[in-house]
């Protein structure tokens, strides 16, 4: 059970359909680790069908019913069968992974950093895995924009918490923080950023300029 | 829009016909869901009844096509392709509708979301391998006790929606119907981010959404 939820302007925004998708992405996967979040999601989806039925209705002309209703034989998209989630991962977490952590391409940083970019089309946010050693830490870093992290496998400490599986948590224009994997087993963690992480010790600032933001 | 100009305050949505119980002054209906809009989807997903879609069409048809053109730059013309594909969605997927979970208009209000995000995003020519059902809730099952829960603080929460204050359900109109981020919603209106972001969090108390603190 997941300890560290969204912040309730992010459920709100993500229920009305108004986060980038690399963020909208990360904060579904929570979703799939949280019944509390979803109850809250739900509900928040009763404030959107609400304000929707107040609009003031629009006509639609006789046509546009006539021509769903001669397509209402076509054949359903075979899409619409979600496939099963393994119990491992969230379902859209594996679709996009498309395969097991080992198979992907990991960048190395540092002896206890690797970092795995993911596609998701979405032009200002960054989608990454970051695979940190047991017992190793990120480099202290600060970001000059907005982070979101999942954690999906192990777990890390830093100066604010403990963080589990399924363990969410959203900072902007943080402080300087430097992510350490417990001791267990390597940690696996989702990070969706909008600005390239900057390392601020003297010996990985060299490195910033190879950290450059990865969208897309 | 500006909020409150397009929002229609009287409006008597079509999920009071069930019988009504008070719960801390609240209506709640009890039992199965049994109001028109439910029943016509289980019509639907039951017998292929196309006289069940064709009200449910004039009942939803005309509010899909004010959430289309609400604040956004679709052309009539895209806002009617939007109500087609919504309109087609939920015939094609009103099996996987369940009245125990949620309202029938919450399940079409997460159809017309999803798929006007993704005709913003064919619009803008977004090359990317994920739809917006992608990013939806997966759904599960939950126990029936848990349903029931969740399905009363939703209509807790819609009760409750009508007598939000203007400023409150002003901002929430930006964001949920016009799809706007927090930010943007900010800069539209004028206001600072902090009280937009205070005005949300003051709406969701009144509303009694239930929120898990971190």
């Amino acid at each position: 059970m997941a300890h560290h939820h969204p912040q309730p302007e992010l459920l709100v925004e993500y229920s009305a359909g108004a986060l980038a998708i690399g963020q909208a992405a990360c904060v579904s996967a929570h979703l799939s680790y949280c019944a509390e979040c979803r109850k809250t999601t739900e509900q928040l989806e009763t404030v959107g069908s609400s304000l929707m039925e107040r609009l003031q209705p629009e006509p639609v002309a006789e046509a546009v019913l006539e021509s769903v209703l001669a397509r209402l034989d076509d054949p359903a998209p075979l899409s619409y069968q979600s496939p099963a989630a393994s119990d491992q991962l969230p379902g859209l977490l594996e679709r996009i992974i498309n395969g097991d952590f080992s198979e992907l391409v990991w960048r190395r940083v540092t002896s206890a950093l690797s970092i795995s970019y993911l596609a998701t089309g979405d032009r200002e946010h960054e989608f990454a895995l970051y695979r940190i050693a047991a017992g190793g830490s990120i480099p202290h870093h600060r970001h000059g924009g907005s982070e979101m992290t999942l954690v999906l496998e192990g777990g890390f400490s830093d100066s604010s918490g403990v963080y589990h599986p399924g363990d969410f948590v959203y900072r902007e224009g943080s402080d300087s923080h430097a992510p350490t994997a417990i001791d267990d087993g390597e940690c696996i963690v989702l990070a969706v950023l909008d600005a390239p992480l900057k390392f601020t010790q003297w010996r990985y600032r060299w490195m910033n300029p190879f950290l450059q933001l990865r969208a897309g | 829009m500006t909020g409150a100009k397009a929002i229609n305050v009287n409006h008597q949505e079509g999920e009071s016909s069930a019988s009504p119980a008070i719960a801390g002054g609240v209506a709640v209906p009890q039992g199965r869901r049994t109001d028109e809009w439910s029943e016509c989807l289980v019509l639907m997903a039951e017998k292929q009844d196309r006289a069940a879609f064709t009200r449910f069409f004039r009942h939803f048809a005309p509010l899909i096509k004010a959430f289309a053109l609400t604040g956004s730059t679709l052309s009539a013309n895209h806002a009617d392709e939007l109500v087609q594909e919504v309109m087609l969605k939920v015939w094609q997927k009103a099996g996987g509708f369940n009245p125990e979970k949620a309202a029938a208009s919450t399940w079409v209000y997460t159809i017309a979301r999803n798929c006007r995000t993704d005709m913003f995003r064919r619009l803008q020519k977004f090359d990317t391998p994920i739809a917006a059902d992608d990013l939806s809730m997966e759904a599960d099952e939950e126990e029936a006790f848990v349903q029931l829960h969740n399905r009363r603080a939703a209509e807790r929460v819609k009760s409750l929606m009508r007598d939000l204050p203007p400023d409150q359900a002003q901002i929430l109109g930006k964001v949920y119907m016009e799809g706007k981020s927090h930010s943007e919603a900010a800069a539209e209106l004028d206001l600072p981010l902090g009280t937009v972001k205070s005005r949300v969090r003051l709406a969701l108390q009144k509303l009694q959404v239930q929120l898990e603190r971190k």
